[in-house]
């Protein structure tokens, strides 16, 4: 019938014609770490932000939603994450929102109460993005990703593959597991509130300072720190990037042994996202002790 | 030759009453080649378009309204149902649904909320410009661009929802950002926007300046009444805009549902078959068919009308042509005393009501043509009114 033509159309011939290759663009590193894995070759991942730009917090310009909007899938994380595309025109039937099946199960942050003359009070909630810190959350992410990858390309043997992505992160869970294990009853202090599901899934007492990533704390910052340590007696301090040196010092000089723990938002070192948290999960077990 | 001359000279000499009698004539002529014409593009365009959109979900009720303000943006008002009905067509994974917000309008054209979808499913391309991209963005039809000589980079406000409701619906300035190529559809007299932008319009979404702190806690901020709200969304205050609520219950007037195949569509309407459920699904083809049945019908009777009306007019006409002979009977006789013979009087008369017969014939050729070249445009005018 011709409607089911211009379903098939719709879902295939618009993107097609802009580019040969099949594209799929990822708002963040894990989520294109999956896609790559899932896709193999029969696709292009694409993850758009600049280098050294923080993915939660980027605004593409005009060229950069056209570019995005022309790709074949666009692989969202949701909970808030990338909330520049609740203000861009994208195509939702090109669109797969990883984390819509979990929804229930964010976590909220601060929430802000204002009102606008009479028309009374409204609440802003916000919601902790870093849900593939939660290694099953992780797993189901990417297996809302393989449902629209086994559709979009049926030509790819993506079972195969996702199993063996799941098994990975299978892995990763277990192993948070075991670390946190060994850190039970103690309290960590993390420069940024980026572990929210890490500590909720491990079972972990994370509290967060804000800083920027990469830079060093003025000494108002240290001062609120220190206070920090002082109420929590927390005892481990984990860095989202890797700091300056006179950073690192000066945290030290508060008592907190100190570790790198990137939530890998953006591609680590190796570019391998298993890999690169296993490497921070290694880290975090040597102050496990 | 020397006829046609002399009745052609006659005619001109009394080129008034030779001018109403070959509209008279065209008109006798055209109206119903004209109206065929219309009614023949209406159906074919009402039939199209419905037949290019599988189903339709929205407010049990209407279904002709639902799908005149779905598919064509006429003025007759959805009630509206909410985004969580998107929602559940998503997560049925039968179908492809593209929410329609058709509340508002700008200068006299319908500001059509919606996904990008849409353009895909239409088949819409932007002929000049870009596609919108942001909140506050829209791309015009193709007639609408024409009709308000705007093009990318003008601007267009939304009209107020009533003029007496001071703490509604605000306007709000739509930059353009590209103008549609013409498909001879509704489609060409819209305005078109990020269903996101309509809702800002609608007031669910908005952006303000920096809330002030007054008499409040840390997490409880009171702003003053004189908080400056944006009507217009600019690269520098967009990251103020937000929304408020669930997204869950957004309003969407209608949604557009494109099953991925006919076992989809078979479940997708047997949920929808419950009286009591306030959501209906309809078949657009169908609801037209009846419609264009309709409309055929009364056409038969309108055409005994139109038989009656104009054979009325035809006769008028010939009573004025047979009246004018009589009082030329005195020119008559003079031609014949100066050597014109009957038949050379009846062939000066034969040849004035041939001319004037084709020059009417003539002009009502030329209107038809006129609506024909420009159906397309004026049956998607006639059906978004």
């Amino acid at each position: 019938m011709r409607w089911i033509a211009l379903t098939i159309a719709l879902l295939t011939a618009a993107p097609l014609a802009a580019q040969d290759r099949t594209r799929i663009v990822a708002v963040n590193h894990p989520l294109a770490y999956f896609a790559k894995r899932l896709a193999g070759d029969a696709a292009e991942v694409v993850y758009p932000v600049p280098e050294g730009r923080d993915p939660s917090f980027w605004r593409p310009g005009i060229a950069d939603i056209a570019a995005i909007q022309q790709a074949d899938l666009i692989v969202l994380n949701g909970a808030g994450f990338a909330d520049w595309v609740k203000k861009a025109s994208l195509p939702r039937s090109r669109i797969v929102d990883t984390s819509r099946g979990f929804a229930g199960e964010f976590i909220a942050t601060d929430t802000v109460t204002h009102s606008h003359g009479a028309d009374g009070a409204h609440s802003h909630t916000g919601t902790a993005s870093y849900t593939w810190m939660d290694f099953s959350l992780a797993e189901r992410q990417a297996e809302a990703l393989s449902i629209s990858l086994k559709r979009m390309l049926p030509e790819a043997d993506v079972d195969p593959v996702l199993d063996a992505l799941r098994n990975d992160l299978q892995a990763l869970h277990d192993r948070a597991t075991e670390i946190a294990a060994r850190l039970e009853g103690q309290t960590l202090i993390a420069s940024h509130p980026r572990y929210q599901y890490f500590a909720r899934a491990y079972g972990l007492d994370i509290r967060s300072v804000s800083w920027d990533a990469g830079a060093a704390p003025d000494p108002a910052q240290i001062d609120e720190l220190t206070g920090l340590v002082q109420d929590t007696g927390a005892t481990i301090f984990l860095w989202e990037a890797a700091p300056p040196e006179d950073a690192r010092t000066a945290v030290t000089e508060t008592g907190l042994r100190d570790v790198i723990f990137p939530p890998l938002a953006v591609p680590g070192p190796s570019g391998d996202f298993v890999a690169d948290m296993n490497a921070a999960l290694d880290r975090l077990a040597a102050l496990s002790g | 030759m020397s006829i046609l001359y002399l009745a052609f000279a006659y005619l001109r000499f009394h080129w008034i009453r030779s001018l109403v009698l070959v509209l008279v004539a065209a008109l006798i002529l055209a109206v119903p080649m004209v109206s065929h014409t219309l009614l023949r593009g209406s159906q074919e365009a009402l039939t199209n378009r419905a037949e290019a959109t599988p189903l339709l979900l929205g407010r049990r009720g209407s279904q002709i309204d639902m799908v005149m303000n779905a598919l064509y943006f006429a003025d007759e008002r959805a009630t509206p149902i909410t985004m969580a009905a998107t929602e559940e067509i998503w997560d049925s994974g039968l179908a492809i649904p593209v929410p329609l917000h058709t509340a508002f309008e700008t200068n006299g054209a319908r500001i059509v909320g919606t996904t990008l979808d849409y353009f895909d499913y239409r088949a819409l391309e932007v002929a000049d410009g870009r596609q919108i991209a942001v909140l506050g963005e829209a791309v015009l039809g193709a007639a609408v661009a024409q009709r308000l000589g705007l093009g990318p980079g003008d601007t267009v406000v939304s009209a107020p929802q009533n003029l007496f409701d001071l703490d509604g619906v605000y306007p709000l300035e739509l930059k353009i950002t590209g103008i549609l190529a013409p498909t001879g559809t509704p489609d060409d007299e819209a305005v078109f926007t990020d269903i996101k932008t309509a809702w800002v319009i609608a007031g669910i979404g908005h952006g303000h300046d920096d809330v002030v702190s007054v008499d409040a806690s840390d997490e409880n901020v009171a702003a003053a009444a004189s908080l400056l709200q944006f009507n217009r969304i600019t690269p520098d205050n967009i990251d103020s805009f937000h929304f408020h609520g669930d997204p869950d219950d957004y309003p969407v007037s209608s949604i557009v549902v494109s099953p991925y195949d006919d076992r989809s569509a078979t479940i997708l309407r047997g949920r929808y078959l419950d009286p009591e459920n306030p959501l209906q699904m309809v078949v657009p083809s169908e609801v037209i068919g009846d419609l264009v049945a309709r409309i055929f019908r009364i056409k038969t009777l309108l055409d005994a009308v139109t038989v009656i009306v104009g054979a009325a007019a035809l006769a008028a006409v010939a009573l004025a042509v047979f009246l004018s002979y009589r009082l030329r009977a005195p020119e008559m006789r003079t031609a014949f005393k100066i050597g014109a013979g009957r038949g050379t009087i009846l062939r000066l008369l034969g040849a004035e009501t041939a001319l004037i017969l084709s020059a009417s014939a003539v002009l009502a050729a030329l209107c038809v043509i006129l609506v024909q070249s420009r159906g397309d445009r004026l049956v998607a005018y006639l059906l978004s009114l």
